[in-house]
Parts: structure tokens; C-alpha cells; sequence
């Protein structure tokens, strides 16, 4: 299990991360979300003690990253898949990691055969895609067999099947029981995977707890209405306090419940074609948590990419 | 420890650069030397010890070092391998003793290298022409000096990688200092203090490259205080280094 208490990592007068608190369960994969420049990767180095924190702890299963003997055995991590050195081949660069945490050469094989990489274990990692370099530094992450796993951004740069498999990876660490922490952009995928989530916005918490929980708290939920009846059912639904959008077969209703809308219709003889209860996107969900906390945010699309006129 | 150690001296022997530099301080000054002494000894006695005139490369070979010792520092900072070094093993200090011990054990072991590939062909070229050198009191120390020098270098080089994290900062200032701006900075000291021998204050050229010397005048420092003048300047950077490594962030 990961606890994080009260992190916090101020460079010059910006708060990276400000008093940032939360927990990562054994056999859960956790997702951890938040807009660029949020602190994400910043939290994540002040856990492994990359970089050293103005207060707060991060403790594996009770221990301090500095007190775990042979760490890698521990916690396997993968914060950029470009940390390796392009000139040594792949084998070379597990290898020269194994030996600081004495663990074998044969273990390097075996994780290089585990991504797929053994065809290219003798290939430099400057000749690899970026692709191949994630696989390469997933290996890196599992080449102590750890309990705990922190991946940042571990589907970056991978094609659908290379994403598939980071999936399935995680799932398969998880129902072993093992910690897993992941950040990525890509909420669709994160969605797909993730059981908890933790959110963050200019390095303090937004939300934290099962993906559900989230969704509920944060997701635009209404009901879609589609009837030949609609506006006589429209007047009635606002008269209760909903609000309604109009769409081209039919319509949304906020702000009241699919239960309430069919005892209207019901008690008003009113034929109903459809009436289901719609949830949000995570990435709309995502989006609206962290508005507030966008530190850099994009024009409009707009006439944006119009070159200036001579 | 000892896995820090290993790995310290895989990475060093699976990097191409660390690799050309090493050989070009062991093969540059052995080429030219076996070349000068095919080329300059033909017959008879040659007044200088052959130990003394192999010394005038230990410079040479210790710049080489020295970079040699840059490189082990700074390559994990433009790699980012330094990231995957601290989480695999937390304790800074192991790994900043690791990479000391590591670039003092190649160090010494090209220099002894160094030496041998220098003498060994030179003694049989000469020898098959009857060539005699003359040997002197101090060719013992003037051997070890330039193994000393070397591993001083090489730490040096090591420190200024940790201090500046990049190649072409560390190895100009490995360079520059010694070469011109310490004969330049005396030179003007020299002049400010009316004070001729205060070259011997200079911590590189003054007192580090001094060792190597065969006799020393009265008014230089001894072979001894040279020594310990050159080893508190490195070990100043050694510090410097040391504590910065364990205190930035990664």
C-alpha cells in the first residue's frame, strides 16, 4: 500500500504540490489525473525521493523509499521512458540496473521475453521508437518482480495493441494483489482500467476514491426524453423544477430523475419512446473537476491555425 | 555496495565515449612515446632517466581522466539515466562513493597501462640498439606519481560533472583552467604582488602537474607539499560535488 500525507514541493514561489494526501490500495489499479502542469510527475518523484519534498511522507507498505533495502524489488517505477542511454542496447541498459538490486541476468531475459522485447535485446535504444522505449522502461518498472508499481504515462507513444497490452498488464499486477499507481492523458484508456482515481489541479486534491465515486460527483447526468407528446411533457417537467434541451428527435432533461419524468408521463397519459438517464464522459467529468485548476489552457479552435495575412 | 560498484563499471564499459577516451589516454601517449624513441635514440647514453621522460605524459593522460571522470557524472544527467540510478538505489552517498571508486580504479589501472605500453616497447626498441638510459633516485616516485595524478584528475573530473551536470561545462573548465587561465590568473597575480614564485600556489600546474618532476628547486614546494596542496584543492570539489549531488533535486 502507498500513503501519501501531506506532500508538499515548492519550486521558488510556485507550490508544485501543496499539501497533497492520498492512499494507493494492494490489488486496485489507482489512476492518477490532473491537467498539465498540475504535479503530477513532480509528486510522483517526491515518492521515489527524486526529488526531496518541503513536508509530507510517502510510505510503501509502512517504509520510507530510502529505508527499502534492494528498492527495486519493492516498488518498480517508469516516470520517462527516455531515461536510458541511447549508445547501450537494451539488454545492457536492464542489466546495469539489475546488478545495483542484485538481481539475475536471467530475470533481464525474462523481462525483456514479458514485453516482447527479446528480439531486440541487443538492439541500442537510440535505433527504438518511442514505443519500443516505453515497453523498455515497463520492463525497467517490472525487472524487480515489485509489489508496488508507479507507471507515468505508460501507454504514451504505444499503437492500440501495445495500449491493450499496458492494460492488461496493469489488470494482471493488480489481481496479484500488487499496488498499482498510473498517471495518463488518456482518460478513455484510464477509464477502461482504473478502479480508483485520484485527481489533482495546481498540485493540491480534487478528488479521491473509487472511480464511481467520481463519476458521481463530478459527471453531467440527465435523461433523454424522445415523445410525440414532448412539449406537453416538457411544460410539465419544468413546472417540477427541470430544465430541458431540445434535440433533433427529441430531448435532454436536467436537473430531475428518469423516475420522476415517467410518473409524469404516466399520470398525464402521455406516450413515452425513450426515456433513459444519460451519464457524462470521464474526460467531461475530468474536464469540469479541473476547471478551474487549468493552468495552461489552449485559444479557441477558431481561426487559430489561419496564417497571418501578408 | 558491491552491486553499485559492478554497475558503475558496466555503465562505464557499455558506453562508447567513456571507452575512446579511456583508450586514447593509454594509446595516445604510448604511440607517440614509441615513436619518439624509434625515431630520436639511435645509439650511445642519453643523459635523462626513460621514467622521467614517460612522466611528461602524465598530464596528457590525466586531462584524459579527468574527462573520462566527467562523462561517468555527466552522462547520467543529459541521458536521464540518473532518475533510474537514485530509484535503484535511494542512498546518494553509496552511489556518489560507487562513481568515485569507479573512476579511480580505471583511472589508475589506464595510467599503470599507460606506463607499461609506453616503457615495455621503448626499452626493447632501445635496448636492440644499445641505447642506455640513465636511472634516477626519484624514477620510483615519478611512477606513482603519475598514477596519483591520474586518479587526482579523474575525481576532479568526476566533481566538476556533479557541479556543472554538463559535458561541455565540466570538460571546459577541466581543460581551460589548466591550460590557460591558471597561467593567465598567476601571471596577473604574479604581477599585482611583485611576487615571482607565486606560481607555486597554482593547484594544477603549480603544485598537480609538479609531481611528476624529477628534482625540485628550493624555492618550489616539495614533492610532499604539492602533494597536499593538489589533493585539498580536488578534495574541495570532491565536496562540492559530493554535496550537491545528495542535495539537488533529481
Amino acid at each position: 500500500m502507498i500513503i501519501v500525507e501531506n506532500l508538499t514541493k515548492t519550486y521558488g514561489s510556485k507550490k508544485a504540490v501543496d499539501d497533497l494526501s492520498f492512499t494507493v490500495t494492494p490489488g486496485r489499479i489507482t489512476g492518477f489525473l490532473g491537467p498539465n502542469g498540475s504535479g503530477k510527475s513532480t509528486t510522483m518523484r517526491c515518492m521515489l525521493g527524486l526529488d526531496k519534498p518541503d513536508a509530507g511522507t510517502t510510505t510503501f507498505d509502512g517504509r520510507k523509499y530510502a529505508d527499502i533495502e534492494s528498492p527495486l524489488s519493492h516498488v518498480g517505477s517508469l516516470l520517462d521512458a527516455g531515461d536510458a542511454h541511447k549508445g547501450r542496447t537494451a539488454r545492457n541498459h536492464l542489466r546495469w540496473i539489475a546488478m545495483t538490486n542484485g538481481i539475475s541476468a536471467s530475470r533481464v531475459d525474462a523481462v525483456l521475453q514479458m514485453v516482447g522485447m527479446e528480439d531486440a535485446a541487443r538492439t541500442k535504444v537510440g535505433k527504438f521508437s518511442l514505443g519500443m522505449r516505453q515497453r523498455l522502461g515497463l520492463a525497467v518498472a517490472l525487472l524487480g518482480d515489485p509489489k508496488v508499481v508507479i507507471l507515468d504515462e505508460p501507454a504514451n507513444g504505444l499503437d492500440p495493441e501495445g495500449i491493450r497490452w499496458t492494460r492488461e498488464v496493469m489488470r494482471h499486477l493488480a489481481d496479484e494483489g500488487r499496488s498499482v499507481l498510473v498517471s495518463s492523458h488518456q482518460l478513455v484508456e484510464l477509464s477502461l482500467v482504473a478502479d480508483d482515481l485520484v485527481v489533482i489541479g495546481q498540485g493540491k486534491l480534487i478528488s479521491s476514491g473509487p472511480i464511481a465515486q467520481f463519476m458521481t460527483q463530478h459527471a453531467k447526468t440527465w435523461v433523454r426524453v424522445v415523445s410525440p407528446q414532448f412539449d406537453a411533457l416538457a411544460e410539465l417537467v419544468i413546472a417540477q423544477g427541470g430544465t430541458v434541451e431540445r434535440t433533433a428527435d427529441g430531448g435532454d432533461f436536467h436537473a430531475i430523475s428518469a423516475i420522476t419524468i415517467g410518473d409524469i408521463a404516466a399520470a398525464n397519459n402521455l406516450v413515452l419512446h425513450e426515456l433513459s438517464p444519460q451519464t457524462g464522459s470521464l474526460e467531461q467529468a475530468f474536464l469540469d473537476a479541473t476547471d478551474a485548476s487549468v493552468e495552461y489552457r489552449g485559444q479557441p479552435t477558431t481561426n487559430v491555425w489561419e496564417a497571418p495575412k501578408p | 555496495m558491491i552491486g553499485v560498484l559492478k554497475s558503475e563499471l558496466f555503465k562505464l564499459r557499455t558506453t562508447r565515449a567513456t571507452k575512446i577516451v579511456v583508450i586514447f589516454s593509454v594509446a595516445l601517449p604510448a604511440i607517440i612515446f614509441t615513436l619518439t624513441s624509434a625515431l630520436a635514440f639511435q645509439n650511445g647514453e642519453v643523459g635523462d632517466s626513460l621514467i622521467s621522460m614517460v612522466g611528461n605524459f602524465a598530464p596528457l593522460t590525466g586531462l584524459l581522466l579527468g574527462v573520462v571522470g566527467v562523462l561517468c557524472s555527466t552522462q547520467e544527467y543529459s541521458q536521464g539515466t540518473i532518475r533510474i540510478t537514485l530509484v535503484a538505489t535511494p542512498n546518494r552517498l553509496k552511489v556518489f562513493v560507487a562513481k568515485l571508486l569507479t573512476t579511480v580504479v580505471v583511472s589508475v589501472t589506464s595510467s599503470l597501462l599507460m606506463l607499461l605500453f609506453c616503457l615495455v616497447p621503448s626499452q626493447l626498441i632501445l635496448s636492440s640498439r644499445d641505447v642506455d638510459f640513465v636511472t634516477i633516485s626519484t624514477d620510483i616516485r615519478i611512477l606513482f606519481s603519475v598514477v596519483i595524478l591520474s586518479a587526482f584528475l579523474s575525481v576532479l573530473g568526476l566533481s566538476l560533472g556533479l557541479v556543472f551536470k554538463s559535458s561541455p561545462g565540466a570538460i571546459s573548465a577541466l581543460l581551460i583552467w589548466p591550460t590557460i587561465l591558471e597561467g593567465m590568473v598567476f601571471g596577473l597575480l604574479s604581477l599585482a604582488f611583485k611576487d615571482s614564485n607565486i606560481f607555486r600556489y597554482a593547484p594544477i600546474q603549480g603544485n598537480g602537474f609538479r609531481l611528476i618532476a624529477a628534482y625540485f628547486n628550493a624555492d618550489e614546494n616539495t614533492w610532499l607539499v604539492s602533494l597536499t596542496y593538489f589533493s585539498a584543492f580536488v578534495a574541495v570539489f570532491t565536496v562540492l560535488g559530493a554535496v550537491l549531488f545528495s542535495r539537488r533535486d533529481a
